[in-house]
Parts: structure tokens; sequence; C-alpha cells
């Protein structure tokens, strides 16, 4: 939906060739304070992190304050086994799994405990199922056709080729993008997906197809002969998926068409009583990945 | 205890046919065109004893046998004066003709100046198509919305928002009547053009409050429009060259005097003048984008006691690139009969059909994609009577049923293994209404108009109709049942009275008090949780979870003209109350869900006002100024903590003023000034940090917690008449307007971002839809 509304935006940006954007200075209030606890855990092998901060100043232009001294456990209920996160630095808390070993199985349900100053905020999700991934082709543009501005040299494009699982059961996907390594981490590269579609097709089966356009333009990004591009397809849950939505709809919520700015969701449980709230979001996740040289 | 007092006032007004009356009735009429004058007025010279011109043009006034003087005016004519021995009815057509460009040389007596101070009417706005001529424009293009939108009470979002905003009302409240079909998008490009062809246009009147009883189904305000019947003297060709539009006009007569046509088109041809300008490598070189609209009208005066008209509108929005299209539109067609029974009873039956279509599709160059449409239709059929009982009385009675045929979504994904189809149920309702009203001239001072009307609605099968649990505030409610109904079987049903009442009490000849109150109920709404509307908002009717929109108004005004009606002035105040306005729970999902009411919550409003009002409609220079301060607020469970907070339409301060001035016969100017407190918008207090993002964050959770800088704008218009080539009747103008002349960037919005490129460092943002001053050349012909 936002995608077409982006779109649309531009007509009369173009008719009448002056809609503009300037930066402008505004005073704003302070907020009181909040944890903000981002647990996004997945199957990978190796270090996996849970980050917790407290809230900042909307213009502070810095790390966002770190909060160490906190207890982080993660339990598998369905394996009745635990993951202990030991502070690392930064609000960063990590567990490594070993370079073969994964903490996160597929449609086991997880806790995740967080203990701060003695009250223990709380999370329950379950692990979806993961996607498949064919392979990652790139497609070479001359650099004359399309798109706004003048030519440019030559670049790549990479497309996606993946599929839906198979079922009635409706997959959401988060799909990460890394050119040499570097995540592609933009307000506008959330790349989301329900059943390979780009998502207005909310909560109806699709099974079993390719992903199609535009998620799998990978965001359109550009790259060199040599470099390489590097995709990874998290599972989400229905929850997690429109936790990004609705980030995806605060952060980019300019123009004509702008929603009415709301709190995004947590799936964090304060316990009652508790006066500094936690937000923030728990999501296990299924990863598949390719690696592609782009030549 | 209302209906009673209803009753009795009612049984009033009967015994009032004492001494022996005969009466004037017939059509009032340009002489020079033969289009229906509304709103004319015919009086007793020297009493108040009077009546107006309907939307027909049709009056009727019963007076006392013997010798009277009688006055036909009309400002902008020259009045018509007659004297008469009255011993039997009569029946005539008064043809008036048109002042004289300079004004002096005419006698005014005054008698339909005052038509404010005198009337019942309040919180009416009407502006006739040559007032809304000389107001400077956007790119030159005469335009009614916009007109309207420098009118005390009536504001807009900002620049590009479709529709406007009255008295605190959501743009989805206003009636929008185009020869009394429902247009359901008044806009081109988004909220920069109405769908109006000037060129077509009779007649514009906005009613912001006292509204009669024989209008309903919006809650807050009607906008009558009326086309011209097209001229039936002689052929005319009217139309201009603009920078976004072309437009050509052609009226003729069929049979002189009893039948004529008006047939308007325009186009926008602002992608035929890019195109040349943008590379081959463009991705809109190969673009559509326009826009057109027709605009058409028959009418034939059969005899003396029966006329019928035809009209209809066609109008759409196109807007494509390569992988991407949207276009959306209305057609309206309409039939009515006027029937006149007699010297006292005036009838008039329509039927019409309303169509708003929208489409949008996304496909790539394999064919894979989607594609989405959705359309609300509506029939109707109604009468409506007018009963001129006697001097004192005018009864106004008549019923009319409105069917909705409604179809949220229809939709198409294309994979590479095959199609699925997403097709909502369409949706089914009947709006039924029927209205009494009476305009009671009580003694010559005081003049009232009670009526009510009584509106009743059914959700009908064929369909599935969803049961919902309740939950927590401002969540998704969880499906608890589903239900199929049979074509139509009643779902819900809801019943409405509506009471209305105006009264006006005349202090002395230039001034007097009004009050009114008006009950409204409103059976479709809009959702749309966007700053503006989009044109993909799709329409939703009352069903099993959606409860009818309810208004009451008061409003209460004080009217006063100076220096022989050379200004007019008010002060009006009103009052608001609404219940079951939409609002949208956090994360609303809107589009292509069936199960949609759940994401919608309904919740209380409240606005309130004084309207300050200026206006000087004589002389070389003309105008007006208004001055508004207001409040409009929203209550909903589970959103701002379940306090009040400001509606996003919310303006404290509106300032409006319009002026024009002949400085010789051939030069006009005009210009505007407008000066709005900003929107309120919700800024965040804080950003939380998830995943690499950085969100904006409110932990008070308030909503419209701040405002925008405030909005002014100064536009500037000048039209040259060139010397009338007397022996060809041709008449050209050039029309030189500049919009927003010392450059403003007025606020559209605020919002909040990461800086491109600086993951760590967050910005607000002003934006605005319009940066610069558009100047705008127009040439208008007449022949």
């Amino acid at each position: 939906m936002k995608t077409f509304l982006n779109y649309l935006v531009l007509v009369p940006t173009l008719l009448l060739l002056s809609a503009c954007q300037d930066v402008v200075q505004i005073k704003l209030d302070e907020g009181s304070k909040l944890y903000v606890i981002d647990a996004f855990v997945n199957s990978l092998p190796g270090k996996q992190t849970i980050r917790i901060v407290t809230n900042d100043s909307y213009f502070s232009n810095r790390e966002a304050p770190p909060v160490s001294g906190a207890s982080v456990l993660v339990k598998d209920l369905t394996a009745n086994k635990q993951y202990q996160f030991i502070y690392n630095s930064n609000g960063n808390y990590v567990y490594n799994a070993g370079l073969n070993d994964s903490m996160a199985q597929v449609n086991h349900q997880y806790e995740l405990n967080v203990s701060i100053d003695g009250n223990t905020y709380t999370s329950l999700t379950i692990q979806k199922r993961p996607a498949g991934l064919d392979s990652i082709s790139a497609e070479l543009n001359d650099g004359k056709g399309g798109g706004f501005g003048p030519p440019r040299d030559p670049y790549y494009n990479c497309m996606l080729w993946a599929k839906d699982k198979v079922g009635t059961e409706t997959d959401y996907y988060w799909i990460k993008t890394f050119r040499n390594d570097t995540l592609f981490s933009g307000s506008g590269d959330i790349n989301i997906s329900i059943d390979g579609t780009n998502g207005p097709v909310s909560d109806v089966p699709v099974d079993s197809t390719d992903f199609t356009p535009p998620i799998t333009f990978l965001g359109f990004k550009n790259y060199k002969f040599g470099n390489t591009c590097k995709v990874e397809i998290h599972s989400l849950t229905h929850d997690a998926y429109f936790f990004f939505i609705q980030a995806s709809a605060q952060i980019n919520n300019g123009g004509l068409f702008a929603t009415t700015p709301e709190n995004v969701k947590t799936n964090i449980v304060t316990p009652e009583g508790v006066k500094t709230k936690a937000v923030g979001w728990f999501n296990m996740a299924s990863v598949v990945t390719k690696t592609k040289v782009v030549k | 205890m209302r209906l009673k007092i209803f009753t009795l006032l009612f049984s009033c007004t009967i015994g009032l046919f004492a001494q022996e009356k005969a009466s004037i009735s017939g059509y009032i009429k340009d002489g020079k065109n033969g289009e229906s004058l509304i709103g004319a007025t015919v009086s007793k010279m020297g009493t108040n004893i009077g009546t107006y011109a309907n939307e027909y043009g049709f009056f009727s006034i019963a007076l006392p046998k013997g010798q009277h003087v009688i006055e036909v005016s009309l400002i902008g004519y020259q009045t018509f004066t007659f004297s008469i021995d009255l011993q039997k009815s009569i029946s005539k057509t008064f043809e008036l003709s048109e002042e004289g460009k300079n004004l002096d040389e005419v006698v005014i007596t005054g008698e339909a100046e005052d038509k404010n101070v005198r009337s019942v009417e309040m919180s009416v706005a009407k502006l006739d198509i040559k007032q809304i001529n000389k107001i400077p424009a956007l790119l030159g293009e005469v335009d009614v919305i916009r007109a309207i939108q420098l009118l005390p009470g009536v504001t807009t979002v900002g620049e590009g928002a479709s529709g406007f905003n009255v008295r605190g009302g959501n743009i989805d409240q206003n009636l929008i009547l185009l020869d009394e079909a429902p247009v359901y998008n008044s806009s081109h490009l988004f909220g920069f053009f109405s769908v109006f062809n000037p060129d077509a246009v009779k007649d514009v009147k906005l009613i912001k409050g006292g509204i009669p009883s024989h209008y309903g189904g919006r809650v807050s305000s009607i906008l009558d429009v009326r086309m011209k019947e097209g001229n039936s003297k002689k052929t005319t060709v009217t139309g201009g060259i603009g920078t976004i539009f072309s437009r050509v006009s052609i009226e003729a007569p069929i049979i002189k005097d009893k039948a004529s046509f008006i047939i308007a088109a325009r186009r926008s041809y602002i992608d035929a003048l890019v195109k040349p300008f943008l590379k081959s490598t463009n991705a809109l070189k190969h673009a559509d984008f326009f826009f057109y609209d027709l605009t058409a009208k028959f009418n034939y005066r059969i005899n003396d006691k029966n006329t019928v008209f035809a009209s209809g509108y066609l109008g759409r929005d196109v807007f494509g690139a390569s992988i991407f299209s949207f276009n959306w539109g209305n057609a309206t067609a309409t039939t009515r009969w006027n029937h006149i029974f007699n010297k006292k009873l005036f009838m008039n039956a329509t039927a019409f059909y309303s169509n708003y279509d929208y489409s949008l599709a996304f496909v790539a160059n394999n064919g894979q994609g989607f594609k989405w449409k959705s359309n609300i239709i509506n029939y109707s059929a109604k009468t409506d009577f007018i009963h001129y009982t006697n001097a004192r009385n005018t009864i106004r009675f008549g019923a009319q049923a409105l069917m909705y045929d409604f179809l949220p979504y229809n939709a198409t994904g294309t994979f590479a293994n095959g199609t699925v189809k997403f097709k909502a149920d369409k949706r089914y309702g009947v709006e039924y209404s029927a209205y009494v009203g009476n305009e009671q001239k009580v003694t010559q001072k005081f003049t009232i108009e009670y009526g009510l009307r009584v509106s009743m609605y059914t959700y009908n099968g064929k369909g599935k109709a969803y049961y919902f649990r309740d939950t927590t505030p401002n969540t998704a409610m969880a499906l608890a049942d589903t239900k199929t109904f049979t074509p139509g079987e009643l779902i819900k049903s809801y019943v409405n009275p509506e009471p209305r009442l105006s009264m006006n009490y005349v202090l002395n000849k230039h001034s007097s008090v009004k009050a009114s109150y008006n009950r409204m109920a409103q059976y479709i709404q809009l959702i749309s949780n966007t700053a503006a509307s989009t044109p993909l908002d799709v329409y939703t009717i009352a069903s099993n979870n959606l409860k009818p929109l309810l208004a009451d108004q008061g409003s209460l005004g004080y009217f006063r003209n100076f220096k022989d009606n050379m200004f007019e002035t008010s002060v009006e105040v009103y009052y608001k109350y609404l219940q079951n306005q939409l609002d949208y729970i956090d994360n609303a999902d809107l589009f292509i869900n069936p199960t949609v009411e759940n994401q919608l919550l309904q919740g209380l409003g409240r606005a309130y006002g004084a309207e300050f009002y200026v206006r000087k409609s004589k002389g070389k220079l003309q105008g007006w100024v208004s001055y508004t301060l207001s409040k409009t607020q929203r209550l909903v469970r589970g959103i701002s903590n379940d306090n009040w907070f400001y509606s996003r339409y919310d303006r404290t301060h509106v300032l409006n003023s319009s002026v024009n001035y002949d400085i010789t016969k051939r030069w006009n100017v005009s210009a505007n000034f407008v000066f709005l407190t900003g929107v309120p918008g919700t800024f965040p207090n804080a950003k939380i940090q998830i995943q690499n993002l950085n969100i904006p964050y409110n932990t008070d959770g308030t909503r419209n917690n701040y405002r925008i800088t405030p909005y002014h704008r100064l536009d500037i218009g000048a039209t040259y008449a060139f010397k009338k080539n007397e022996t060809r009747r041709y008449k050209q103008t050039i029309v030189l307007s500049v919009y927003n002349v010392y450059n403003r960037r007025n606020a559209f919005s605020i919002y909040f971002r990461t800086k491109d490129g600086e993951p760590l460092q967050t910005e607000a943002v002003r934006y605005s839809i319009i940066g610069t001053f558009v100047p705008a050349i127009t040439y208008n012909f007449n022949f």
C-alpha cells in the first residue's frame, strides 16, 4: 500500500515542480525513561546478540544509552533448555552457540527473561519455518535506460529467487540484504514479505509460489563487478511482521499521505506496577542465506 | 416532547385561510439566456410579504384580492416592478435583465439585497459563478471548491488535500450534490482542482448549519451545486485556454424558450506540455497523467406545468507509468420532472445514479503483479413537494429512497504459477427518508422554519456479516461469529428522527438575530487514516458493527447591514456534537481486509467556534473578510489516554479575505489573503533504536500534541476584458494570476526521519506542497 502511495505522491510533485522538504529546527519535550529490548535472535551459528538500551532524546544524534548489569536469559520451552546472554559492551548481550551450532529450532517456543533492578521483563514467541532460497542473480544495467537523472556508469542489480513454503499456513519473512558484508539498514531498506509477496494480500494463502517483485528486487541496490551480494531470509511471526510494517510507517512518515504517528507495539511484557516500562521486540528466526559474487 | 411541540405548531398553521386570496405563481428567468434564477425575490412593495424562487426558479405567493405593487428582484439584476389588480390567481414567467456594468445607472430598491437579514436561512454561503470567476485562482483555474475554502467555517488540512472541512467536520461529512446526485470525490489531481466545470455551473450554495429538513445524509454541510440549463435564446460557446486545463462549452436552444442543452468539457494537458522536456531515459517519459470531465444537461419545458431535465457528469483522473497506474472517477446521471399541480403545489421528482470507482495496478514486465479496484454505486428516487399554503406558510415535504451498492475491493494477484483473486462481498444498504417542514412567518418580524426528517437505514444481504468480541481498546477485536445472509435479507437497521429548526427575528430594517438547531444522520463514512485523503480511500456503509454518524448542531447569529445594504455583516457562533465518528486502531490494516471493521473505532467529536463576516457587494470594490475562532476535538476510547484531543483539521484562527476592484471597464484586479493556524501534529518526545532503526516515540501517548507553523498566503489576479466587437458579440478576457505571491513555503506537515547516510542523526523535516509562487495566464472567450 505504502509503495503505491509513494508513486502516487510523485505525480503532483512533478506536476507543480515545486513540492519541497526542508530540515527545520524545532524544540521537543523529553520523554520519560523506557528500556528498549532489541531481541532478534536467529538460527545462524556463532554469536547471537540481544541489545538493551534506553530511549533517548529524539535529536540526540548518538548511540542510545546502554543498559548494563541486566540478566538476559532465553529459554527454549519446547526442548527445556536455557541460554544465558552475557554483557559485552554498548548494551549488547551475547550468546555464542559455536561455529557449527544453532540455539534456534523451528517450531520451538521461546521465552525471553530480562531482569533489571530486580524486575523481570518477559516475552514469548515461536520460531516459524524458513523460506526456500534458490539463488541470487546479477543483471548488468548499462545505466542508460530508466530511472531518474542523467545516465551513469554501468552497474549490476541483484535479484532474489526464492520460494514460499507449501501449506495453508501464512509465512512472514524479513529479507536482509548485504553488499560486501554491510547490511543495508536505512529506513527505506526494510524488505518484508507475506508468502513471498509485498503484502497487500494479508492473511490469504498464496502457496509454494516464487517470491514476487518488488520483494525480489532487493531494494534496487547497485553493485560493482566483484562485489558480493548476500541475502538472509529470516522467518517472522505474524506479530513481528506487523511490527516492521508499523516501524516502517513511523520512520518514513512524510508526505501528503502520511498516517497519524503512533507508538510501535511491543511484545515485551512489563510486570504489573513497575514504573520503568520496556518496549522492543523478541523474535526467533529460521534463516536461510546465499551469497553471490557479482560478475 | 419535541414532537408534540412540532405537531402543535403545525396545527396552528392550518387555520389561517381566512381572507379571500389569490396567488401569483410562475418562473423567474434571466432575460438574456433563459436560465432560471434561483433565489430571486418576489414581494409586495413596502412590506415583508414575499417569497423566493426555489431551486428550479419557481415561486408562488398568495395575496389578498385587490391592488398590489409587486417587485421581482435579485442581486445583479434590474428590479422589475409592476402593479396588478389581483382578482384571480395568475401564472406568469418573469424575465429579469442584468444590471449594466456601471452600477450607478440602476436604481436599486434594496429588497433583495437584505435577504441575508430577512431570510430565515443562516450559516449559508451562496456564491454565484460570476463572483467565483473574479477570485484569483491557483494556475488561473477558477474553482468552486477552492472558492468555498475562502468562506468562514470552511478549511482544509493543506494544499493538495482533497475535499474541505466544515465547522470541524471531516471531509466525508459534506454532501456534495451536483444537480441532486452525490459526488463522492470532488477533486481532480488530489485537491488542487475540483470536478465542477465553472462554465457549466450556475449556482453554488453551502449550508453549514440550520440545515432544512429537505436535505439529509451527511452531518456537517450540504454543498448544493446547480448546473446551468443551457441558453434557451441563442447558441453560445464559452471556453478557455489555461495553464493546466483547456475547456469548452456549448449551450444552445433546441426549441427557443422551450428546450435547450449545455455540454461542457475540460481536459488537462500538462502531460502533453511536460513530455517534450523529459529525456527519453526518464521513467515518466511514457507516463500518462491527465484528467478530464464532461458535463451535460438538457431541459425541455413541455408546457406551463411540466418541465423535464436530464443531466450528467463524467470525470476521470488517470496517472500511470510503465509499471504502475491509478485511475479514479465519478459518473452521475440525473433525470428530473418539475410539475405544477396548481398555483400552490409544486413538485419535483428526481431519479439519479452515481458511481464512484477507483483502481490501481502494479504490473511488472513479466506480467506478474497486482490489480485492485473498488466502487460505490448509488441509485435513488425522490420526490419533493412545495406547498405555498398561504402568505405566511410554505410547507415542504417529500421522501427519498437511496440504495448503496458497494464493492470494498476486487483484487487480482498474478504470480508465476497462477492467479489469486481477492474479492470482497458486495455490501448493500438502503437509506429511506421522509420529511416535512414549514417556513412560517409568525409575525411581521418573526419567522420560523421547523421540520422533521426521519431516516431509516437497512443493511442488507446478500453477503457475510461479521460479529466481533469486544476487547482492549485500540486493538483489533477478535472475530466471534460470521453469518451468511440471503439477497435482501435484513442484517441490521437504524432509525433516526432528525429534527430541524431555524428562527429569524428581525430587529429593524437592517438587523436580525437568528438561531438554529439541526440533528443529522449519516450512514456512510470514508475510511482514511492518512493526513490527506488518498484517491484509494474506501468508503464504508453503516453495518451491524458500525453505527451511523450523528451530529447535533446549534447556531446563533446576528446579522446587520450598513449603508443601505452596501455592507453585509454577520457574527455566528456554533456548537456541534458528533457521535460515532470513525477513528482507527494503531497499525490499522485497512487495505484488502474482509474484517476491516475491527480496525475501526467510533468516538465522539465536538466543535465550537465564532465566525465574523463582512462583505461588500456593491460598487467598484467588492469582496469579503472573515475571521473564525474555533476548536475541534475528538474523544476515542483507547486513543490519547482516553482524553479529548485536537482533530487533524483543527485551526484556532482563520482569517480569509478576497477582494476585487474594477479599475476601468476593462481592467479588474483581485486579491486573496488567508491566514490559518497550523494544524496539529503528533510529535515524538523520544526515539527508540531497534534493529538500527531510529523509531520516533511518544512516551506520553498523546495525539496531536504540537502544531505546525501557521499557513498564510497572498494571491493576486488581474482580468483584462478586450473591447467587444459589437457586430460579432465576441467577448474575450485574459486572466493573469500569481498564487502564493510572497513565495512562502507553507508546511503541510512536519515529520521525523533519520538523515540519509548518517544512521545516528535524526532530524525534523518540513514538508511543503507548494514551495514557490505560481504564476499563470488564462485566455477565456465567449461568443
